[in-house]
């Protein structure tokens, strides 16, 4: 434990176990046998981090390797960060209390673009130079990862590097070129280290690339200022879950966690090719682990965690080939130990309330569909395949099931959006309590209906979509609150404030990297919190920085226009994003290739990797 | 019957809340495989308690937690079971079993050992000593979650009698806290309670507070162990 985090301060902040450690399953390796430390860095509060997936797999890998301690490091909250700088106590790792200015490498999870300030925090706050250009031999490499790295340019001020794609083969590959490194005497210093990772598939260093732009402020190009370094980097893949580890001993938190339960991920990819969805992009192919492996997996996880629940996660669990045997086969095995089985999403299709049924046994706590928009136009659109037919079946189901509640979740300002499309959504809300009074003889549905404002991402269909301003937004809330007031129908949404600097940061250049110092500077912090998020404050930023909201967030993108991220490739062809794009416009859907054919993303052929699906009698 | 273990919370996990505690212990049992009942329904719970609920910060060396076990398990394998089972900052230190209709740990507790340390140079001496000679000592207690803010409490009923000693800048107070069926009184408390009788300027946000012991009394109105005779020390 921090001897600098004194009893008095630890008794003075809400939630202090957030910051002392020491939970079963947590790693201290002695320095004796430690040549190479990375913390793995998550910007947000412990019980959002420690809920992430990705950093657990990582975590279990690394700290395997010989040599290699991977230590845990989280945002602390504003009340731990006004003590730690009023006494000048710097941010340590929870394992071994190391400054990160100690680590060898600091690696941060890019999950959500209201996270980047925190990632400056932590940084200021570890000791390490907030600049990559400042950073001097004994400092650490700071690197990034995760979703949001497939844009990393707002950030590329910041990191050293960028790992590109999964992170399970890279990592380890990493930490060896790193002890090697070490073990020669670090020869070159870090623009040495820097030439050899580069070598490595998969890695990005931003300081090897310069960004040109044209007079209308849009990108020219992003290239690469020696030989030796790529023009594009392409993301790393897993060919097959099967072969690679699984954490089977994560760490259990004391205190309760976003997703305090066993996370099994059955599979990793999605190929539904949802318009809007940026990880049913960069995530592919689909790849399924077999029903023997996770059965094991699971086992190896019930009795290693004490846990009571197993949530079989992945992008659209439904969809996974063999999950009703599987879920059958989970539930007699653990029936003994009283773990149950949940699903973190279910498909608008009565074969998910079945299923559904069959994990939450006679809890009915409500179920969530995701019909993503009201009117079947906007649904084609966005390429949803789903119908009004299929959602009435569902929740009727569901209803017959003993379920009287249902949550729906939604979208507003999606492209080619009209008012009537908002308003549909009440309409369906409305046939869905009806549905409930045909199936149940009776009144009273609790429909609970959650509208997020839409953010174009990049790598998605809808990346050339300039998102709808802050007054239509707002409109489109107002006319959906005013046709929801409605006896047991509950709407939920967001300030869409947040959405519009999520999008700035989503599709935005290297140029944002001043905005976003500004930003933190003036105060900014946990932006994804909305009491500490402050618009005027990002306005204050972007105006100091010279730059403007509307051409990152609203601006329509010209079809030809070079984008910023180009030279990161989750390896989804630009061609195939226009096809869908145009197609988006017409209305038409394109169909799911898991099971059926290509369609011509363009990933396997790229990547040399295939879908793995168990259904489909292919490995 | 009914597994009973004595166990800690040490000072690298001091500032998990009671509630967390509880949550680790369960899930410690699961681990370690220990066959413990559980309740019947829809939502099964695993049959367990604690013998007393500690604060925030509180480090404690005797706490107690009861399982009542669907079928017989033996008490030296159970509690080596459970020490592999626990997060480091949890150890066990003795167990035994009993019946399972034997009275609830929690109803038998009578009191509790604590040392309490503060830095502090300021003189204690003569508070101690008015201390251990009152008759009443009122002090009016946070009580946040009732209609009238405070409660009014006397010390002495809890704590009768109180020692004192410094080392190093630090003064450490040691005393025996009663527990009654109605409840107890914080030990932090009776720091506060120290400052406002006495003048003192303890200064309470730093007090590092242990549970030395947790005791029952016998017939005779003796301290005697939480646990029967024959229990087995790890």
């Amino acid at each position: 434990m921090d001897k600098d985090l004194t009893i008095d301060i630890l008794s003075s902040v809400q939630k202090p176990a957030r910051y002392t450690g020491g939970e079963f399953g947590s790693i201290v390796k002695p320095a004796a046998e430690t040549e190479v430390t990375i913390a793995l860095a998550f910007p947000d509060v412990y019980e959002v981090g420690m809920s992430y997936l990705g950093f657990k797999i990582l975590y279990h890998l690394l700290n395997k390797e010989q040599g290699v301690a991977a230590e845990r490091v989280y945002a602390p909250w504003v009340d731990m960060e006004a003590k730690m700088r009023e006494r000048g106590i710097p941010l340590r790792t929870l394992e071994t209390d190391k400054a990160l200015s100690e680590c060898d490498f600091v690696g941060f999870t890019l999950q959500y673009e209201l996270s980047y300030t925190n990632i400056l925090n932590m940084l200021d706050l570890g000791g390490v130079p907030l600049m990559s250009a400042d950073r001097g031999e004994d400092d650490p490499f700071v690197i990034v990862g995760g979703p949001c790295v497939y844009n990393p340019e707002p950030l590329a001020d910041f990191f050293d590097f960028a790992i590109i794609g999964e992170g399970e083969e890279i990592m380890v590959e990493l930490m060896d070129c790193y002890k090697a490194w070490k073990k020669a005497g670090k020869p070159g210093g870090r623009q040495g280290f820097l030439q050899e990772a580069v070598k490595l598939p998969g890695i990005y260093v931003p300081s090897f690339y310069a960004a040109e732009y044209n007079e209308d402020f849009t990108v020219a190009a992003v290239r690469p200022l020696a030989d030796n370094v790529p023009a594009t980097v392409q993301k790393r893949v897993v060919k097959d879950l099967n072969t690679v580890d699984f954490p089977t001993a994560p760490i259990v938190p004391f205190g309760e966690i976003v997703h305090d339960r066993i996370m099994l991920e059955v599979f990793r990819g999605c190929s539904r090719g949802c318009r809007f969805c940026h990880a049913g992009m960069v995530y592919r192919p689909v790849r399924e682990r077999k029903p023997e492996v996770l059965k094991e997996l699971a086992r190896k996880l019930v009795d290693n965690t004490g846990y009571n629940e197993i949530s079989l996660v992945s992008l659209s669990t439904a969809d996974y080939s063999c999950l009703a045997p599987l879920i059958h086969d989970l539930i007699r095995e653990f029936k003994e130990d009283k773990v149950s089985v949940s699903l973190p999403s279910l498909r608008i299709d009565s074969f998910s309330v079945d299923i559904a049924k069959e994990v939450q046994a006679v809890r009915k706590s409500g179920l969530t569909f995701a019909p993503e928009a009201g009117s079947q136009k906007m649904r084609d659109i966005i390429n949803k395949g789903v119908t009004e037919d299929d959602l009435m079946n569902a929740v009727g189901a569901a209803f017959a099931s003993g379920w009287s509640s249902v949550k729906l979740y939604f979208m507003i300002g999606l492209p080619g959006e009209t008012d009537e499309d908002v308003l549909a959504i009440a309409d369906l809300a409305k046939k869905v309590q009806y549905k409930y009074y045909e199936v149940a003889g009776k009144r009273g549905a609790k429909v609970t209906v959650s509208a997020s404002s839409f953010v174009p991402k990049p790598y998605t269909a809808f990346q050339w979509f300039g998102q709808n301003d802050l007054e239509t937004l707002r409109r489109k809330q107002f006319l959906l609150k005013d046709a929801l007031k409605v006896k047991n129908i509950t709407f939920q949404y967001h300030d869409a404030k947040t959405g519009i600097i999520e999008a700035v940061f989503a599709r935005g250049d290297r140029r944002l990297g001043k905005a976003l110092l500004l930003a933190w500077q003036k105060g900014a912090r946990f932006d994804g919190w909305s009491d500490c998020f402050s618009f005027e404050r990002w306005q204050e930023a972007m105006a100091e920085a010279g730059l403007d909201i509307d051409f990152y967030a609203a601006r329509e993108r010209g079809m030809e226009e070079v984008f910023p991220w180009e030279h990161i490739q989750p390896a989804v062809d630009r061609r195939f994003l226009r096809r869908e794009w145009e197609k988006a416009r017409a209305q038409q859907l394109t169909h799911d290739c898991r099971r059926g054919s290509c369609t011509g993303c363009g990933v396997c052929q790229k990547l040399g990797v295939d879908i793995i699906d168990w259904g489909r009698g292919e490995a | 019957m009914k597994l009973r273990m004595q166990i800690t919370k040490e000072k690298d996990i001091r500032f998990i809340s009671h509630l967390e505690y509880i949550r680790t212990i369960e899930r410690s049992i699961r681990r370690a495989r220990i066959p413990a009942a559980y309740s019947e329904g829809f939502n099964p719970h695993m049959k367990f308690s604690l013998a007393s609920a500690l604060g925030v910060g509180v480090v404690s060396y005797t706490e107690f937690v009861e399982i009542e076990l669907s079928e017989p398990m033996e008490v030296q394998a159970a509690a080596a079971a459970l020490s592999k089972a626990l997060p480091r900052g949890i150890k066990v230190l003795a167990a035994d079993a009993v019946d399972t209709h034997h009275a609830a740990l929690m109803a038998q507790a009578a009191g509790a050992s604590y040392r309490v340390t503060v830095p502090y140079t300021g003189e204690v001496a003569a508070a101690v000593e008015a201390f251990n000679a009152a008759e009443q000592l009122l002090f009016k207690k946070a009580a946040p979650k009732r209609k009238e803010k405070f409660k009014e409490i006397d010390v002495k009923f809890y704590i009768s009698q109180l020692a004192s000693h410094r080392q190093d800048g630090e003064v450490i107070f040691t005393f025996d806290c009663k527990i009654t069926p109605g409840g107890s009184m914080k030990a932090v408390d009776l720091l506060n309670a120290l400052n406002e009788h006495y003048a003192l300027q303890l200064p309470v946000e730093k007090a590092d507070i242990e549970r030395l012991s947790l005791y029952r009394l016998d017939k005779k109105g003796q301290k005697c162990s939480m646990l029967t005779a024959d229990a087995v020390h790890m």
